[in-house]
């Protein structure tokens, strides 16, 4: 009994300092959060809908507001498209793709391309696309990308990478 | 007049006519553009800590300290990402997006029309991050309907213009970028007429025969700098 309470609490603890973490990161602070008024205008309007999904960004608030978990294949979590329709009609305005950004980050749930992107950006400072699509190759032969390459050929440029002075 | 450019990764890449048609317009109208030394990443969409974000575009303003007032910024994603850090900086710079200095050229009633877009139909398509969030908004948001109805086109996409194509999520899940897309490429008519980098590809992708085209190669066409659109 001892046994679980400690682990009740230990898992209390990581989910409290874990969504502590999140919120810091997205640049809020707990408190920031307690001006929502639960209107819940942000879940009228999410794009996350559009793909027949219920998508609640108030709930994804209210739980980091009161510490409670927010699982890794929550809806916003995987789709949210960082479009700003929440941000935009929420009263006050509240950053909720910048948190979720955030929580994806801390988790280590990101994309091959994300992490590609990332990668070039730490190398040469800028995005170098080539290097980004080759490290994202398997994927994108995996998921069939290849299939729409035909309408992608005005996109194509040369250019070699080129790595900036000074940051 | 000059301005600081900011082109950002894409608009040296895969968005190329996105950079070589801003830079005519401005030329035509007697502008230039002078590009902002060793610009870094402004990081778009893809990092959660939003002060690594900021300092991206930070870092880029320090560089244009001394080398410009004005910045211009054609990608939505850095647009957005250099003026909030431009804010939060304390706004010593003037971020610009092409379509609010097109507003400010007047080039609705300045253009000499050599092309008309007579008997044409367009669906003006802004997506997310011109438009929102308010901070950083750009200013006109009906500047690419008011210039097409000017030259003699129609519009369509009114309900759909400020949706979002998804674009977002086009390398992670696809379906879900193809299922937004499509809502705004089979609720309208005509040609899509777009701004942004990753709203072009999103729609060009899952558009069967619809044509997408950048609003810039809209204006040289009526400008006269191209024949065929
Ligand atoms: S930014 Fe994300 S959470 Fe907000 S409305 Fe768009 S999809 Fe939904
Ligand atoms: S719109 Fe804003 S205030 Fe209303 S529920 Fe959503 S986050 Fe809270």
């Amino acid at each position: 009994m001892q046994q679980t309470d400690n682990n009740i609490e230990h898992t209390i603890f990581n989910i409290e300092h874990l969504n502590k973490k999140i919120i810091g990161m997205s640049g809020y602070k707990r408190e920031d959060f307690s001006v929502c008024l639960g209107c819940k205008i942000c879940a009228s309007v999410c794009t996350v809908n559009d793909l027949s999904i219920d998508a609640n960004p108030q709930e994804l608030l209210s739980s980091l507001f009161l510490g409670r978990t927010v699982e890794k294949n929550h809806p916003l979590v995987l789709f949210c498209t960082n479009c700003y329709r929440c941000t935009h009609n929420c009263p006050w305005g509240i950053r909720i793709p910048e948190i979720i950004r955030a929580f994806r980050e801390t988790l280590g749930i990101e994309s091959q391309f994300e992490k590609a992107f990332k990668g070039a950006v730490k190398i040469w400072g800028r995005v170098y696309e080539p290097y980004v699509f080759l490290k994202s190759a398997t994927y994108m032969l995996k998921e069939g990308y290849i299939r729409y390459v035909p309408k992608w050929f005005e996109y194509i440029s040369f250019h070699l990478p080129y790595k900036i002075k000074g940051r | 007049m000059e301005y600081g450019y900011y082109p950002g990764c894409s608009l040296i890449g895969s968005a190329h006519r996105l950079n070589s048609t801003t830079k005519k317009i401005f030329k035509r109208f007697g502008h230039d553009l002078k590009e902002i030394p060793d610009w870094h990443c402004c990081g778009a969409f893809e990092y959660g800590n939003k002060n690594e974000l900021t300092d991206f575009s930070k870092s880029n303003l320090k560089k244009a300290h001394g080398f410009c007032n004005d910045i211009v910024a054609p990608c939505p994603a850095c647009y957005k990402n250099l003026k909030e850090a431009n804010q939060d900086d304390g706004g010593s710079f003037s971020i610009l997006h092409p379509l609010d200095v097109f507003e400010y050229f007047d080039i609705v009633e300045s253009i000499d029309i050599k092309h008309d877009l007579e008997g044409r139909l367009f669906t003006p398509y802004y997506g997310c991050v011109l438009l929102r969030p308010k901070e950083t908004a750009i200013k006109n948001k009906d500047i690419m309907e008011n210039f097409i109805t000017r030259f003699g086109g129609d519009v369509d996409g009114e309900k759909v213009k400020d949706r979002c194509c998804g674009g977002n999520q086009f390398f992670i899940n696809r379906w879900a970028t193809e299922k937004l897309s499509r809502l705004i490429i089979d609720n309208t008519h005509g040609d899509l007429v777009v701004f942004c980098p990753l709203c072009h590809m999103a729609l060009k992708t899952f558009s069967e025969n619809r044509k997408v085209i950048y609003f810039n190669d809209l204006l040289l066409y009526v400008m006269g700098e191209t024949d065929k659109l």
